[in-house]
């Protein structure tokens, strides 16, 4: 608490030179305007405003206003702060601020602050106006067919890029700050008569107990929202396009958009949510159902494929064909080790390559994929370090953990990936099978904003035809309804005429 | 927003997932043994009688409308008498867990684990069905819908690689036999149909109370279905003569079906998977009742600090018999009688002592 504006200009100036103590970005332009050559100040942090909207539309206009007969500062009286709004500043948004607090804020957020002496108000410029990287095309989520924009870093812009998709006043954007220092804008954007309220109330209501001093992105919102946070499965869907943002909001879903940030968060997510892509729905309903069964057989080969390498080898030789079998022995018969060290030395491996091909990009990042590639490879089997079928297995689990659409998913299936490899060591095909049972129990327990994870899977939307949408994905004239999962509000989407 | 309705697909994939479970293995040699070639008629009996049970199940918790069984017995049943009631239901339930579990240690280790010690593949069993019994009652009805089309798919694969093998003239001749093996085959069978008691529990937190008869029925039916094929199934595939000496025929007819252009050469790894998952389909559910149970005699809050403890008596009592002969003669048996009681004569009494309670309280 900073109490309230003075009437001396220099006072004011002197309280805010004190809180901004050592911000060297911060610039105090002092004009004299009108024929008593009245000293008021502008107050901005460089680089955060549009430094040519301000010179021209505020500091040029009001200078030059003010040389004109008619305006006579000593004549407004109280009404000065509203005849220069009105006259002499050609600003969209104007407001006038009372409390330092409030217009310490406003700097901080990029506005520009008009003090004028003699008059204990301030004048709200708005001005924010920052380099912006610009609407880009999502460089996680690219498709084939469909829109190429995607989310930038500026919270203003991204909101707009969804109110483009859905012309309805029942679009709703609300506005939050989380963070006690960085001071974060969210956006909680839904479709009011479709959302489910308590859905909404209840991501409200998380959002009002989160007390942290910043925000830095949108995966910390998401961590500290979540249902379960121990768990390596991601409850809440992120995406960088505004068209799948816009999708679910029409499935009565809620989006939270954050400043500074490409990701937005959808809230609910669900297994059957987080296998489907922005391109499934504008590709035909045939080749998209094929790639959906195909996402799932990904799903289970990347998580599944080397605990069952290490189960078949070591365990049940007899479960494949016979001449399988002597294959599988004969290329091993130089491997010194058993088929677990193998598995697990390929698989960190893997993983280690991974790592540094995220951090490392450009020509060493090359470098990495053909060191790891070939390489690594190639000389392994040679060395005799590893059979190379086990390279076979290790690249069929790296590419099906991409063909999932949701990252964060094939993460956490990665993470299980080493869970089934050490139960498969241990048991074999029954401790694989032990490790299903419990995961999916994990996933069953599961909640999303208190809808089961597993739906429509698990029973929650089978009744009402959710099916439609998951395994197979229905030509779009057969997916009538909205999904149940959300409880949506309005229920009927597609109408034949 | 939390919830924790069960759905009408939910009753009917609980009832299938929790029914269908240890019996499937060795329920056609054991009517076999009795009946000959008319098993099925045990088979189909022994379902039917469940029926009406269902339908005094239903009907318990429409007498009195929500209120849930343990509110319920209180009032309709002196305490005393409602208090043996639960323990016999818990002792029942810790029996058939030993049973069942023991059960499926040897079939693991005849098809899967030969070398790996019954302690090991017991106990990490018993872990991970507590892990499903300590979570809340409408996860056991996730993990069934996820479950029950992994028991459809599987039986219609069944169906689908023993067509070429198959000798329909295996099935006759059919109505050959006499009342007295009618009846002791009908016993025999009445047990792989334990399971629907659990709707005592489920039934007051279905989401719609007017359909769930109809959705329990058909998961009845469903499960009449798949026995019924299973057993035509087997005999089709050895004739009556060999069906009589296979302990586990269902997983036999698997093992010695060669697929045509075949990739897995020897298809139990893949009963076994599924086997897997019926029985943690079955015991995970009884696991949470026992606990549940408990919860409720001891008047705690939460039914999961009751699993834990349970382990080891399941455990202990599991490994007590020493071979399969044992396993059969003294604990199926025992559970066999005992599931008389916990789910034919308890569920009537209670429905009885209702419905009397009712007609007073109304007059």
């Amino acid at each position: 608490m900073m109490g309230t504006i003075q009437k001396d200009l220099n006072k004011n100036i002197q309280i805010l030179k004190d809180v901004f103590k050592d911000c060297d970005d911060i610039n105090y332009r002092f004009i004299q305007i009108g024929k008593d050559k009245r000293q008021v100040c502008f107050v901005f942090f460089d680089g955060l405003i549009d430094k040519q909207l301000i010179s021209e539309y505020a500091i040029q206009l009001l200078l030059t206003t003010s040389e004109s007969e008619s305006f006579d500062m000593n004549t407004f009286k109280s009404k000065i702060l509203d005849t220069i709004a009105k006259e002499a500043i050609a600003i969209v948004e104007v407001d006038e601020k009372t409390q330092i607090d409030e217009i310490v804020d406003s700097i901080l957020f990029g506005e520009t602050i008009l003090l004028i002496d003699g008059v204990a108000k301030a004048l709200e410029l708005s001005s924010r106006g920052w380099a912006t990287r610009g609407i880009g095309e999502p460089e996680t989520e690219t498709v084939v067919r469909g829109p190429r924009d995607g989310f930038s870093e500026t919270l203003k812009i991204n909101t707009t890029l969804v109110r483009r998709r859905i012309r309805d006043p029942k679009l709703k954007v609300k506005n939050l700050q989380i963070g006690r220092r960085s001071k974060t804008d969210i956006a909680v954007m839904y479709i009011e008569d479709i959302a489910n309220d308590e859905l909404l109330k209840e991501v409200f209501r998380r959002l009002d107990t989160i007390d942290i001093d910043a925000i830095l992105d949108s995966s910390m919102l998401e961590q500290l929202i979540e249902d379960n946070h121990i768990s390596p499965f991601p409850q809440i869907e992120n995406t960088e396009r505004p068209d799948t943002v816009a999708a679910s909001l029409y499935e009565g879903r809620i989006a939270l958009l954050v400043d500074n940030t490409p990701f937005a968060l959808i809230i609910p997510a669900t297994l059957g949510t987080l296998i489907q892509s922005a391109e499934d729905y504008y590709s035909r309903w045939t080749i998209s159902s094929f790639i959906r069964i195909l996402r799932i057989l990904g799903g289970f080969l990347a998580t599944l494929s080397p605990a069952l390498y290490i189960a078949i080898t070591s365990f049940h030789p007899g479960l494949i064909p016979t001449r399988l079998t002597y294959y599988v022995a004969s290329s091993r018969i130089n491997v010194p080790f058993p088929a677990v060290v193998e598995a697990f030395l390929m698989e960190i491996t893997i993983e280690l390559l991974r790592e540094a091909g995220t951090r490392i990009s450009g020509p060493i990042g090359t470098t990495i994929g053909i060191v790891g590639g070939l390489i690594i490879g190639q000389a392994a089997v040679e060395a005799g370090v590893v059979s190379p079928l086990m390279i076979i297995i290790v690249a069929i689990t790296t590419i099906a953990a991409f063909a999932l659409p949701s990252y964060e998913l094939a993460s956490g299936l990665r993470f299980c990936r080493f869970i089934f490899m050490t139960l498969a060591s241990l048991l074999g095909l029954y401790g694989i099978m032990l490790g299903v049972v419990v995961i999916s129990t994990h996933m069953a327990k599961l909640n999303s904003f208190g809808i089961p994870f597993t739906s429509p899977y698990s029973g929650l939307g089978i009744e009402e035809g959710d099916l439609k949408d998951t395994i197979i994905k229905a030509p779009i004239q057969k997916l009538e309804n909205r999904p149940e999962f959300t409880f949506p509000k309005n229920k009927r989407r597609f109408r034949r005429r | 927003m939390q919830r924790n309705k069960i759905s009408n697909r939910q009753i009917k994939a609980l009832i299938i997932t929790i029914v269908v479970g240890i019996g499937i293995l060795s329920l056609p040699s054991d009517v076999a043994m009795i009946m000959e070639n008319d098993g099925w008629i045990g088979i189909l009996i022994g379902g039917l009688i469940t029926i009406p049970f269902i339908i005094m199940i239903d009907k318990l918790f429409k007498l009195q409308p929500g209120k849930n069984f343990f509110q319920l017995g209180k009032e309709i049943l002196n305490p005393i008498v409602f208090q043996v009631f639960l323990i016999i239901e818990v002792l029942y339930i810790i029996l058939l867990l030993s049973y069942a579990n023991r059960v499926f240690v040897d079939v693991m280790k005849a098809y899967l684990l030969e070398t790996t010690p019954t302690e090991i593949i017991l106990m990490t069993m018993l872990i991970a069905i507590s892990y499903i019994a300590r979570s809340p009652i409408e996860v056991i009805a996730r993990m069934a819908v996820i479950i029950y089309p992994i028991i459809i798919i599987f039986i219609i694969f069944l169906i689908l690689i023993n067509i070429p093998n198959m000798d329909i003239t295996n099935i006759y001749p059919m109505f050959q036999v006499g009342y007295k093996e009618i009846l002791k085959g009908i016993i025999a069978s009445l047990f792989s149909y334990s399971g629907y008691e659990f709707m005592l529990l489920v039934l007051p937190q279905a989401e719609d109370n007017k359909k769930t008869l109809n959705y329990s029925l058909n998961g009845m039916f469903v499960v009449i279905a798949i026995y019924l094929i299973v057993f035509f199934i087997s005999l089709s595939q050895y004739g009556i003569h060999q069906l009589k000496r296979e302990i586990w025929p269902t997983i036999a007819i698997v093992k010695e079906v060669d697929l045509p252009g075949y990739f897995l050469e020897n298809l139990d790894g893949i009963v076994m998977a599924v086997w897997v998952m019926v029985i943690y389909g079955t015991i995970g559910p009884y696991l949470y009742s026992a606990g549940t149970i408990l919860s409720h005699i001891f008047q705690t809050k939460v039914h999961d600090i009751f699993i834990l403890p349970l382990l080891p008596i399941i455990y202990i009592i599991a490994l007590l018999p020493r071979n399969l002969v044992e396993t059969e003669e003294y604990l199926g048996k025992t559970v066999s009688y005992f599931s008389i009681v916990a789910i034919f004569i308890i569920p009537a009494i209670m429905f009885i002592s209702a419905y009397i309670y009712n007609r007073r309280n109304s007059l």
